[in-house]
């Protein structure tokens, strides 16, 4: 582990580290696992409040705790509103466009998966409203301020251009939408700022290209191996077709597998790439962040972690959620100083539920 | 000051006013009921029945429902108060255990819901669906599957399969009627669409080595349409699917995909007993119209033959949704009865020869043969 980040605050030193005990959360990831078992997954919401209040009170600041106190019934009621407001008319509309107005089922459902676009921006926007509101440091809030519906239309843009750029645009995009989270975020009375010109002196077009160009080669290869392992198991002797047996059913999954792996690796240089970039762009009061994280830490990071959850059914999601953190935590680092004595508590309202809408897309912070 | 400590009849704690981040020393006094303190010359009263602890390993942070106020004791204090006080941690528990209780009793009702109820009423369900609406979902579900399955060029072969459905079908008031054609895919296989159209794959046309093995099929098939099998499969999938997978959240954490995972699993079973419904209904039918109905056995015999052995049966049943066809084809044997043909010479000569020129169109036609 790193030295954590100290920084001359009015003469004082001041350290922000993650000090949880990792131990702690193999008790906590089975008590999870099997509530969510016994209440048919209904526990999820209580357990992942559970599993942030544990994250945020063993990050410190000048050794003093965060705290976390969102509540399961706010998730639960965001999941509800999403179900009713989301759910149901998707529903509604695709099957309704499928099986009654097929004719007209193209020009029905493309705008309303563009639509989609722009809902994942506006649910991961509001995600990351309901987490600050319900972050404090020495009782006093953050709070993210600014549209979410803004960002959901800047959202549905840059994954269109993305789209229409085989994927080239999305570095930029991701830059561009770590702008209006944490320039609207704010400690109490005090701004944080998002410069994306320090950003872009952290380049990650080098290792997007990396990724972007292994990606498509790795992917030819997986289709060639597929297609020499099915059609062979097709027909048989006389040329008749035959049902592939499990064993050619096993190798398939296996070359899937296989390939997500190829992927995580390859694109760890530009996941540390972008994570370096966004830390730099990142600024509260004189202070600046930096995040020192290297490709194979975070390739070695990701595949232990696809390890654990994949051989563990997901049980040991919060585990893994308290590895990440102290992973990113250790690797971060804070020059400059800041007056925290004499924050302010914040005016205004804050949401009443919590992320839904983010949750049903996948998009939820943690 | 990190942690608070006893002084006199006090205990000294830190203070967050939840207006600032300054940090205030108090003296607490501790009462049978509540937690008092002077800040700044005002007094405050915490009722213990309302405060909420969370613990910080030397030292516990006590807050205030609806203030931001935050309170920092030292855990050795806090475990002393709460000895004194065991109703502090008895409420503590009272409420997870409610929390438990309640969501565990909303789980077992919706699981009910969806694993009793969702199979139970799925046959009124399909019975009660209007048959024009599943005509035209079965209608558009056939004119989607067009674009990847053509229909096969040989014209007597097909006129001879569509006057064996109509055959099969002697009741004039039956929901739907049978519609039955050859259509080219590189798959050994049949399907029943809702609405009463039969698809038979040439695959699985010159697999069938008589006509009873070839009628045996398509009367199985007849029978999916008779029970309205797919519109009961619908809803259930509705049941299974949608339902549950909202319910879950469709997410990746820990128990949701288990759950999930006994969905579609419960959802196979049905499945195959709809399958061996089918079996034996499709048999009664050819029995009705004097046909033979031994031929399901031995197609079913030489289908499991090309397939793997028990253990590998016995794996592929449980995720399949058909029972297993050794299985299958030993129940056939014991139900089957002799009968005519259902098909002349001449119309068998022609259903072999009716995909003998396969369409130049399709998607699957692309596939190597």
């Amino acid at each position: 582990m790193s030295e954590p980040a100290a920084v001359q605050m009015d003469g004082v030193p001041v350290r922000l580290e993650q000090r949880a005990v990792l131990k702690s959360f193999l008790g906590l990831s089975l008590k999870n696992g099997l509530l969510n078992l016994v209440t048919l997954t209904l526990y999820r919401f209580w357990g992942k409040t559970e599993v942030r209040r544990r994250l945020w009170s063993s990050i410190h600041l000048n050794d003093e705790p965060f705290e976390y106190t969102g509540r399961g019934k706010e998730l639960f009621l965001g999941f509800l509103f999403a179900l009713g407001a989301i759910g149901l008319p998707f529903l509604v509309v695709v099957f309704g466009a499928q099986f009654l107005a097929p004719a007209f089922a193209g020009l029905i459902l493309l705008p309303f998966y563009i639509f989609l676009s722009f809902l994942m921006g506006y649910g991961r926007f509001t995600a990351f409203r309901y987490i600050a509101s319900r972050s404090s440091w020495r009782g006093v809030r953050f709070q993210l301020t600014g549209s979410p519906a803004k960002y959901g239309w800047s959202y549905l843009g840059y994954v269109w251009l993305s789209v229409v750029s085989l994927g080239w645009f999305w570095p930029a995009a991701n830059r561009r939408l770590a702008g209006p989270l944490w320039d609207g975020l704010r400690f109490g009375d005090r701004p944080f700022r998002y410069r994306i010109d320090d950003a872009r002196k952290e380049h990650v077009y080098g290792a997007f290209a990396l990724g972007w160009v292994g990606a498509m080669a790795a992917y030819f290869v997986l289709i060639a191996v597929m297609m020499s392992i099915l059609i062979p198991a097709m027909r048989d002797a006389a040329g008749n077709t035959v049902e592939p047996s499990l064993k050619v059913f096993g190798q398939i999954y296996a070359a899937t597998g296989a390939l997500a792996l190829v992927y995580t690796v390859i694109f760890s240089p530009y996941q540390a790439a972008m994570l370096r970039s966004i830390a730099a762009g990142i600024g509260f009061a004189e202070v600046r962040f930096r995040m020192r994280v290297k490709w194979y830490d975070m390739a070695w990071m990701t595949l232990s972690n696809l390890a654990l959850l994949t051989t563990s059914l997901g049980f040991l999601m919060p585990f893994v959620e308290a590895r990440v953190s102290k992973f990113l935590f250790d690797r971060l680092e804070t020059t400059g100083t800041a007056d925290l004595d004499s924050v302010r508590q914040a005016a205004g309202s804050s949401p009443r539920t919590g992320e839904g809408l983010a949750d049903a897309f996948g998009v939820s912070p943690i | 000051m990190r942690s608070a400590s006893r002084q006199s009849d006090g205990v000294q704690a830190r203070f967050n006013d939840g207006l600032t981040t300054a940090a205030h020393a108090v003296e607490i006094v501790l009462a049978a009921d509540a937690i008092h303190f002077t800040h700044e010359g005002e007094a405050q009263n915490w009722p213990l029945d309302a405060v909420e602890v969370e613990p910080l390993g030397p030292t516990v942070r006590l807050g205030h429902p609806g203030d931001a106020a935050r309170l920092v004791v030292s855990a050795e204090v806090w475990r002393e108060i709460c000895s004194a006080r065991p109703a502090i941690e008895q409420r503590r528990r009272r409420r997870a255990s409610a929390l438990v209780g309640g969501l565990t009793a909303i789980a077992a009702l919706a699981a009910g819901l969806i694993f009793v109820g969702v199979p139970l009423a799925a046959g009124p369900l399909a019975r009660a669906t209007p048959p024009e609406l599943e005509a035209q979902i079965g209608g558009n579900l056939e004119a989607q599957i067009g674009l990847a399955l053509p229909t096969c060029t040989g014209a007597a072969g097909q006129a001879a399969l569509s006057k064996f459905g109509q055959r099969l079908q002697q009741d004039p008031h039956a929901t739907f009627r049978l519609r039955v054609r050859a259509v080219d895919a590189p798959m050994v296989n049949a399907f029943a669409l809702p609405g009463g159209a039969i698809l038979v794959t040439g695959d699985l046309i010159r697999m069938a080595e008589t006509p009873d093995e070839l009628s045996s099929v398509i009367a199985h098939e007849a029978a999916h349409v008779e029970l309205r099998h797919v519109m009961q499969g619908v809803w259930r999938s509705f049941g299974f699917g949608v339902v549950l997978d909202a319910l879950v959240g469709g997410g990746t954490g820990a128990g949701q995909q288990a759950v999930l995972l006994f969905g579609s699993f419960t959802s196979l079973r049905y499945t195959r007993q709809a399958e061996v419904e089918a079996d034996r209904r499709g048999q009664a039918l050819l029995q009705a119209q004097g046909y033979s109905s031994q031929g399901m056995a031995s197609f079913f015999e030489r289908l499991a033959a090309k397939h793997e052995g028990a253990d590998a049966r016995m794996v592929k049943e449980l995720i399949s949704s058909h029972p297993d066809t050794l299985r299958r084809a030993r129940a056939s044997r014991a139900h089957g009865r002799p009968g005519l043909p259902a098909f002349s010479v001449a119309d068998w000569a022609a259903i072999k020869a009716v995909c003998k020129i396969p369409p130049k169109k399709g998607f699957l036609a692309h596939f190597p043969r």
